[in-house]
């Protein structure tokens, strides 16, 4: 109870000096915001998974809880205003490996709230809301009591988001928020165009896909762990990439991101043809492309599916099936690929 | 899952341990179970417990000086566990975190350190002291109630509803915004212990049955979670839950604490006001009827507080193995037999237990932070041996 009043009473002090600082408005516009009318925006303020984060200027010590918004951030040029990373998956790929050097790595797994804090940081980003627990870095609102703001990526957000947004343009929203917060505008802006321009590229031929009004099927198998497949559902961002180039994803009846299904229904569903997350960066039984291959050829009936029998299967890094800022590469393999196979007139 | 391997080893118990409340002179022999081996020892000495006018315990001051003693390791043990952690916090870090919030013309530290200390660091420890006290004292009263030397706290199958309602809150998110994991888990130990109540109701309350309807409450409510992690959740809320039933004290913080620090006293205290009954109840219902003891009056109430104490902490830090098994065995050899003697120890030795065991679980395997369940079991189980051995029960 107490702790909750000292909350309250952070809080209102937060609030009083936010008021303040939008009242005096004497400190100099830093060019953060230049859309904003006049001298009154000396505070940047965004909006992130139904919380309003302001800034008094651009973060100097932000720590990023996950490797997504790790990657995102060395891909905005951060890495100089960064005071942490963790929560690792796979390797770092070659392209950040520099700029990911200079970033203390605060925990190799799941950052608790005392790591965090030890790390003191002004800023805190994360892909999703389950990092910021009580048992994990602490909620948003306890760090919001420290003025610590606390962001977490639209992508994860499902309840605050505006409904019919792709996952593709949620990131993009992301790129522009954080540009925003770290007065980065112009390289988020760029970064935004560019995958945008990337998406629309991936789509260019969708339309010359479809044989007889059928789009062709895909499974995406991630993971064979345990033996078992894991495959996509409609809520994962495979499902929008089918759509995205042209084809259907074959498991859109599981409301799920990643569900584990049975090599029965696999074969059932009959893919036209089969992308394969490969994982071998994280190094599990089961996770390289090759393993996955194998697993396929070695089931009674999955190895008569067509689509294995012609191998008609694409190969992706599995890490960028999931919404990040490496998605659009994948993209564009699975894009590639399908002219590959013919899919494409 | 150590909840559920003990939940699972438990049903072979009884068969050996409890026949169904034997009379005072078979109170002698071996059925008497494991509780002490004075006990067993056949002779009237052994056979009669002390009458509870008697049992006052003459506090020797060896006795008097034991318990002294470990109050002072306890407060020792706070303050110097307050130090441990990812995080290296000084005793001048400590002096000026309180020396900031007693109004002492000290230098304050950086908010984010403060808030490191203050917020997380030292609710946890105290967090720790009192769950510690609290699951110690419950199996002391449920080994004595229930006659069996493998009663533990959870035995009442509170943690296993603890954990259905925990996973119905994160996984199937019912109730999610007015009661949170914690007031889930606490609606869930509650019903599991309503359940408990509801079937011991036509049966009668006596030790077997005790034991046996709480295997198969929480049996059932282990089924529950199991289900619904395994039919709709990722792998990544599955490894959430599974740390949380683990037990961790990382959750806690000031709110909690206040919670448990006027349950806790509360539940410990009227435990003791029940010590001379606890010592009859440990020799039979026959035993205890004869000594003037209201058998059934008397279980229901330790049944209430023990569920009430552990649903309390199990709400807030999860299912925390082994304290309650092996710190009241471990405490009965030092400190006899003797309820109104035994409770107090028992406390004391639970909190330093725990406040330890979640000191190495932040640091052993820095910086990753392992569920304290994990180390309580696997310092716990050694220690348990040692136990057994030297009171040659193995």
């Amino acid at each position: 109870m107490r702790h909750r009043a000292r909350t309250g009473l952070a809080l209102t002090l937060v609030l009083a000096s936010a008021a303040a600082a939008a009242g005096c408005a004497t400190t100099p516009d830093r060019g953060t915001d230049r859309t904003a009318a006049g001298a009154a925006a000396a505070r940047t303020a965004v909006t992130s998974c139904g919380s309003r984060l302001s800034f008094d200027g651009p973060p100097k010590r932000a720590v990023a809880l996950d490797q997504t918004s790790t990657e995102t951030l060395l891909e905005l040029g951060l890495q100089d205003r960064m005071a942490g990373t963790a929560n690792l998956k796979t390797k770092i790929p070659a392209q950040y490996q520099e700029a990911y050097a200079k970033v203390p790595v605060i925990a190799p797994k799941i950052a608790t709230g005392e790591q965090l804090r030890a790390a003191t940081p002004d800023f805190v980003v994360a892909g999703s809301t389950d990092l910021y627990t009580k048992d994990r870095a602490g909620t948003r609102e306890e760090l919001a009591a420290l003025q610590v703001p606390a962001f977490v990526s639209a992508v994860d957000c499902p309840q605050q988001n505006e409904a019919g947004k792709s996952p593709f343009e949620l990131l993009f929203s992301d790129y522009e928020a954080l540009g925003k917060v770290f007065g980065a505008e112009d390289r988020a802006a760029a970064l935004a165009r560019e995958q945008r321009a990337a998406v629309a590229k991936a789509g260019e031929s969708a339309a010359g896909t479809a044989r007889d009004g059928k789009q062709p099927t895909v499974v995406y198998l991630y993971s064979v762990f345990n033996g078992m497949p894991y495959v996509a559902g409609r809520t994962g961002l495979p499902s929008e990439m089918s759509r995205i180039v042209g084809a259907r994803n074959a498991f859109d009846d599981v409301e799920e991101d990643w569900p584990e299904v049975s090599w029965e229904e696999v074969a059932r569903r009959n893919p036209d043809f089969i992308v394969i997350g490969d994982l071998s960066e994280r190094g599990r039984p089961g996770d390289s492309a090759a393993e996955k291959r194998r697993a396929m050829a070695e089931d009674p009936v999955v190895s008569k599916l067509a689509a294995v029998r012609d191998n008609r299967i694409v190969e992706v890094p599995g890490i960028e099936l999931d919404p990040s800022v490496r998605s659009v590469h994948a993209l564009g393999l699975l894009a590639a690929g399908m002219k590959d196979l013919g899919y494409v007139r | 899952m150590s909840a559920d391997a003990a939940g699972r080893a438990r049903p072979a118990a009884p068969a050996t341990d409890l026949a169904p409340e034997p009379a005072p002179a078979a109170a002698t022999g071996p059925s008497v179970g494991l509780l002490h081996p004075s006990a067993r020892t056949p002779g009237p000495a052994a056979a009669v417990p002390p009458p509870p006018s008697a049992a006052a315990p003459r506090y020797g001051p060896a006795r008097a000086g034991l318990l002294t003693a470990m109050a002072v390791v306890l407060a020792a043990s706070v303050a110097a566990a307050t130090r441990v952690g990812t995080a290296d916090v000084g005793w001048t870090d400590l002096a000026r975190v309180f020396g900031a919030r007693l109004g002492l013309d000290t230098e304050p530290l950086p908010p984010l350190l403060d808030s490191l200390v203050w917020d997380l660091r030292l609710p946890r420890v105290l967090m720790a002291a009192l769950v510690g006290a609290a699951l110690a004292v419950c199996g002391t009263v449920l080994q004595a109630v229930t006659r069996n030397a493998l009663a533990d706290p959870y035995l009442l199958g509170v943690s296993s509803g603890a954990g259905a309602g925990a996973v119905a809150v994160v996984v199937l998110g019912a109730g999610a915004g007015t009661l949170g994991v914690t007031g889930g888990a606490l609606a869930g130990a509650l019903l599991a212990f309503a359940g408990l109540l509801l079937l011991l109701r036509r049966t009668g309350l006596d030790s077997v049955r005790i034991v046996l309807t709480g295997v198969v409450v929480g049996q059932l409510f282990t089924a529950l979670t199991s289900l619904a992690l395994m039919a709709s959740a990722d792998a990544d809320t599955t490894r959430a839950v599974t740390h949380w039933l683990l037990g961790s004290m990382a959750p806690a913080r000031w709110d909690a604490v206040v919670v448990c620090a006027v349950v806790t006293p509360l539940g410990l205290g009227a435990a003791w006001l029940c010590a001379n009954a606890l010592d009859g109840l440990a020799f039979g219902a026959d035993t205890a009827a004869s000594l003037g003891i209201g058998v059934r009056r008397t279980r229901m109430l330790l049944l209430v507080v023990t569920a009430v104490l552990t649903s309390v902490a199990v709400a807030t830090v999860g299912a925390i193995g082994f304290v309650g098994l092996i710190v009241p065995h471990g405490v009965r050899f030092l400190a006899g037999p003797l309820h109104r003697v035994l409770l107090p120890h028992a406390a004391l030795a639970g909190a330093v237990f725990l406040v330890w065991t979640d000191a190495l679980a932040r640091v052993v395997f820095a910086p990753r932070e392992v569920p304290v369940g994990v180390v309580t079991a696997l310092i716990g189980v050694p220690l348990f041996l040692v136990v057994l051995r030297r009171r040659g029960e193995l």
